[in-house]
């Protein structure tokens, strides 16, 4: 069976959905949340085929393709070479489950904004579509300049969706949004050109090779100069401290349906380039700058925690934990072993299914209160016991319990680093205490204690609110107890990038 | 039955699912979901527990998280430690399934208690069944949560909520020394698996600073769960649960999880002096120290929760003096009469709406279950002769005087006096004397709360006698049998001296309250005076919650603050720097579109004679 097609029309199935608001009047609000909807299922549908595919225990390379795309000869003279960038999709292991969580994030997404977006449905829903394009493309690609175009296409969307649906500072955070991304995607693409003009590939495999050939026509500084500067491009993204605080207001003023998409998947292609590109194309460099990257991740795990268990807002204690949580990516990553890898690789899921439950339920709980100050609610559990439940729930998914994906990822990120840097994984390991203080406080403030009057006569979960919900929650609860779901895919993935850091 | 245990816990959770998905619509009826499945439970433990007394143990597991080559299993064990738990553990959480059916009768969310019991009951069975250290400590932490979940069942009041959170963030702060030491005996030993661990341990793979180390940090853990000194603070605040919660959780079985973890490793800290000594040392301090802040409770609860601190300081210390058995045979007794009298003094607040035991007083003649069913419990943990506390805390001081620390021994015999002090001063405050509140609806708790008290009652009288110098040491025999690393650590034969003493001291703390309480010739105000030094310490709990607001509550606040502060000026003034750049490049930018040809002719030959030297330079691209 031929399968090279299906990874393109997986990619750009939201064409058609884009296609077809386009000839919708605007007024059609109903239909437009439908069609809106829909058009994210074929992706869903595909992604979890191709998940299908994997299980039954089919090859993942069937699905890759690769058509020549834009050619041209070096400048300098005949004998320079032949340039030329292919289209190439692919999918790995770890490719493929940010492929599904991007599909199921982005469908959940759907839902959560046909509930909280007021206005201009249209607009909204074509830049989403175009958004998801991105970001699955993002995440198939397989060269550099065409990761690079995909990165491109997931920030303007995004700028749109924050300036024009967000609450009272939006301009102000699409602004800041759009400055820190954009110069994190200048230094990208230097990145990629120089790696293109000293190599003349950007198929990230053959760069790999090229890479871990002693003979590359790069010389040591340049290398780690490279990846220095990888490692602040996509520390912008990820974030890391000090380059954060574009994303907390981001996460404070984008629309509800916005910031799932935001903490669940774009702030994960910061952890999918470092891992991917920065460990992959530069194991040596990764591996020269491990300690500090080490020690980057407490600095982010601790910052993120002590910041969180001050915050009055909900949001706020929610994009300070996003902080702290990614600081456990970096950390397994700096572990540079199987245990570290593949701990941030769950953390990079786990941390997208939680934050998109986290923001959906804040989203539900301005959406009744208006309001999201911890001071202002309380008592929620008498109000709304089933959401205020799902809450708990997800706070105490948040803070790493057992049985939940958060422990998993948690554990082995500490796993790896304990063999490597033991002292500097102690340090972190306040960030475990911290992470419950946090969480309770702001998680406590809100459901228990006294009932305000927020919460007298506010419904509870309803009807089709449910579904993002409890889908989110059963994927995390399925990652926690049987986590072979996301270790086996990853198999292949893992034995790659360990035979690139020659562990 | 044992190759099937894995069934004994999967009931109570099955009890969970129903009643979270069903609970609203089955009402009151959900109590009885609970009782029937941790029923099933109990059945099986007792079957299991028949069959392990013949069998040896079982032990299965398969592969549940691999990473790269190294493959973390899950699974479960049956041994005889584990299937006395599991027997403890299902007996306890039925009783007070059944007795909580009377007591929360007409609360609003009585479907949700019967829920979390589910929970809890569920996440301790998995514990102690678990072979491996890190499913022991993936149970260690949903029983926390268990337990978290009940303390703040009442989660209206702020009390409760404080409470919750206390017992949650306290334990977690041992928990993480648990984590910390998994891990690094992971790095040494190659694996999770306790057997594995003991052979590596045995074979003298693990260097003997490691042991000490990981064993420290692992008791840390156990210092954390089971209420020991420093850690203990959350677990009196605990109380705001619902007295069963109070009996199940905070006094039978999870606060023991502590001791059980120490026991379930034994041969890894009976490897190390130095960690067997720091749980002696920390154990008997944990004992008297909470014994005396019990003194001066008027509380009845918290006068309970002291009791079960300085109780499970007693197991601890009997640990530390390599009493394996006397610890784990404690740990049974304790959980029997400990439950008993939480669920009497449930009934008594069930009667009598109040906690305080100065509002109390001449129950005795009202309650006619409850007040002898109590006396049964107060007698056990007093230590008087007969009864199951006596031959467990004897063969504690036994355990203590041969592992050769008299000062602990010493210790140990003060805590008993104070122990039996106490515990008669609450039995005469509340059941003799004049009635002192408003009594005037007393009446005795429904058969479904006195029926589980009996049995217990039944239980505290004679659970010693599997374990008795006069009788035979069946339990101490059974529990080291076939286990290399704890045979030296079984029963031990200790002088008749020790017996006598113990029971004195015992005899004397009950004379004591006796005459202060009951008969009141002595005044009882030289300790339940005011403007007392020595009593103000007490009552004050030797102000360690306010120790900790000061230092590291404060502390962690006046840090983030300080984080703060940098994130605004440090971080903030860095975005302003880069926004400032682009917007000044911007501004400079829309300068040179000044629509003067001449400047852009200048600007584009000035960048292509750039770019030419450029070239010229390097020759070619960057090389």
């Amino acid at each position: 069976m031929n399968l090279t097609a299906v990874l393109s029309i997986l990619v750009f199935s939201p064409l058609l959905g884009i296609a077809v608001l386009a000839l919708m009047p605007k007024s059609a609000e109903k239909a437009i949340k439908v069609v809106g909807f829909l058009a994210t299922l074929p992706a869903l549908l595909l992604a979890l085929a191709a998940y299908l595919h994997y299980q039954f225990g089919k090859d993942l390379a069937d699905f890759s393709v690769s058509v020549p795309w834009i050619q041209f000869r070096g400048m300098a003279g005949v004998d320079e070479p032949f340039f030329s960038v292919n289209y190439e999709l692919a999918l790995g292991g770890f490719q493929l489950l940010l492929v599904v969580l991007t599909a199921v994030v982005a469908t959940l997404s759907a839902l959560a904004a046909a509930k909280f977006v007021k206005k201009e449905w249209k607009g909204y829903f074509m830049l989403f579509l175009l958004l998801e394009i991105g970001m699955l493309g993002v995440f198939t690609a397989e060269n550099l300049i065409l990761f690079f175009i995909f990165f491109e296409i997931t920030l303007i969307p995004t700028f749109f969706l924050i300036g024009k649906w967000g609450y009272f500072e939006k301009e102000k955070a699409a602004y800041s949004f759009l400055i820190y991304n954009g110069l994190g995607s200048a230094v990208l693409l230097i990145v990629i050109m120089i790696l293109f003009a000293k190599t003349g590939t950007t198929n990230i495999d053959t760069l790999v090779q090229i890479m871990a050939d002693p003979s590359a026509p790069l010389s040591g500084d340049l290398k780690l100069g490279l990846f220095i500067a990888l490692l602040i491009a996509f520390g912008v993204k990820l974030p890391i401290f000090p380059l954060h605080s574009w994303m907390l207001k981001v996460h404070v003023q984008a629309p509800p349906s916005v910031v799932m998409i935001h903490s669940g998947i774009l702030l994960k292609i910061g952890a999918y380039g470092l891992i991917r590109f920065g460990m992959g194309i530069f194991p040596e460099q990764f591996k020269t700058l491990a300690t500090l990257i080490a020690v980057l991740g407490v600095i982010n795990l601790l910052y993120g925690a002590f910041l969180a268990f001050i915050q009055t807002d909900f949001k706020m204690v929610l994009a300070y934990s996003s902080i702290s949580h990614m600081g456990i990516v970096l950390i397994g990553l700096a572990a540079m072993n199987e245990a570290g890898v593949q701990g941030a690789i769950f953390q990079v899921i786990s941390h997208g299914l939680i934050s998109a439950l986290l923001f959906f339920l804040v989203g539900i709980l301005y959406e009744r209160t208006d309001t999201s100050l911890i001071e202002n609610l309380g008592g929620m559990a008498k109000g709304m016991p089933i959401a205020a439940g799902f809450l708990l729930a997800a706070g105490m998914a948040s803070l790493g319990l057992p049985g939940m994906s958060g422990f998993v990822s948690e554990f082995m990120a500490f796993l790896g680093l304990f063999k490597e840097m033991p002292w500097i994984a102690a340090v972190g390991t306040i960030g475990i205490i911290m992470t419950a203080a946090y969480l309770l406080r702001a998680v406590l403030g809100i459901t228990y204690g006294k009932s305000h009057r927020e919460f007298t006569g506010v419904l509870d979960l309803k009807g089709v609110e449910f579904v993002p919900v409890v889908v989110l929650m059963l994927l995390i609860v399925l990652i926690g107890v049987y986590p072979s779901v996301l270790s086996a895919p990853l198999k292949a993935t893992l034995e790659t990038i360990m035979l690139g850091i020659g562990g | 039955m044992m190759e099937n245990a894995w069934l004994i816990p999967l009931f109570p959770l099955l009890s969970f699912l129903i009643l979270l998905l069903f609970g609203k619509r089955l009402k009151e009826a959900s109590s009885y979901v609970g009782i029937l499945l941790t029923l099933a439970s109990l059945v099986y433990s007792i079957l299991v527990l028949f069959e392990r007394f013949s069998e040896p143990t079982f032990i299965t597991k398969f592969d549940w998280l691999t990473i790269g080559d190294m493959h973390l299993t899950a699974g479960f064990e049956v041994n005889q430690l584990n299937a006395l738990m599991l027997f403890i553990v299902s007996l306890v959480s039925f009783l007070v399934h059944t007795y909580s059916k009377g007591y929360m009768q007409g609360d609003e969310r009585f479907p949700v208690f019967y829920a979390y019991l589910g929970l809890f009951t569920f996440a301790m069975l998995g514990l102690v069944i678990s072979p491996n250290l890190l499913q022991t400590y993936i149970f260690w932490e949903l029983v926390g949560v268990g337990s978290f979940l009940l303390i703040g069942f009442y989660f209206y009041k702020d009390e409760a909520k404080a409470a919750a959170k206390k017992a949650f963030i306290m334990t977690r702060i041992g928990d993480v020394g648990l984590f910390i030491g998994m891990i690094l005996l992971f790095w040494e030993t190659k694996s999770f698996e306790y057997s594995e661990i003991f052979a590596a341990v045995d074979a003298g793979a693990v260097s003997g600073t490691m042991i000490t180390l990981t064993a420290i940090l692992i008791f840390i853990g156990a210092v954390g769960k089971s209420g020991q000194f420093p850690l203990h603070t959350w677990l009196p605040d605990a109380m705001e649960g619902p007295t069963p919660v109070s009996a199940l959780i905070h006094a039978a079985t999870m606060v023991a999880a502590g001791v059980y973890l120490v026991a379930a490793l034994f041969p890894l800290f009976a490897a190390s002096k130095t960690a067997l000594l720091t749980i002696a040392v920390i154990g008997a301090f944990t004992a008297i120290f909470a014994a005396s802040i019990g003194l001066v409770q008027t509380d009845i609860k918290r006068v309970l929760a002291y009791s079960t601190v300085s109780q499970l300081g007693y197991m601890m210390l009997a640990l530390g003096s390599a009493g394996y058995v006397a610890g784990v045979f404690h740990l049974m007794t304790h959980a029997f009469f400990k439950a008993l009298l939480f669920l009497a003094a449930g009934s008594v607040i069930h009667a009598v709406h109040t906690q305080n035991i100065e509002e109390m007083g001449g129950l005795w003649k009202k309650l006619k279950l409850t007040g002898p069913l109590f006396l049964i419990g107060t007698l056990a943990i007093s230590g008087v002769p007969g009864l199951s506390g006596f031959f467990s805390k004897d063969e504690i001081l036994v355990a203590a005087w041969e592992g050769g620390h008299p000062i602990l021994f010493l210790l140990a015999l003060a805590a008993a006096f104070m122990t039996a002090f106490y515990m008669f001063r609450l039995f005469f405050m509340v059941f003799t004397g004049e009635a002192r509140g408003n009594q005037q609806h007393v009446h005795e708790s429904p058969a479904n709360m006195t029926y589980p008290m009996i049995l217990l009652g039944v239980l505290a009288i004679v659970a010693g006698y599997v374990n008795t110098p006069w009788f035979g040491t069946f339990l101490g025999d059974w529990l080291v049998d076939g286990n290399k690393a704890l045979e030296h650590h079984g029963h031990a034969e200790g002088s008749p001296l020790i017996m006598i003493a113990a029971t004195v001291v015992s005899l004397a703390g009950i004379y004591l309250a006796y005459l202060m309480y009951s008969k009141r010739s002595l005044k009882r105000n030289w300790l339940s005076g005011t403007g007392d030094t020595l009593h103000t310490i007490l009552t004050n709990k030797y102000y360690v919650d306010e120790f900790y607001q000061m230092t590291v509550v404060a502390f962690t606040k006046g840090f983030s603050y300080f984080l703060r502060f940098i994130d605004v000026f440090l971080v903030g003034g860095l975005v302003k720097g880069v926004t400032g750049i682009v917007q000044g490049l911007g501004a400079a930018g829309s300068r040179l579109q000044s629509g003067q040809v001449q400047t852009y002719g200048a600007v584009a030959f000035i960048g292509l004679a750039v770019l030419v030297v450029i070239f010229a330079l390097t020759g070619g691209y960057l090389r």
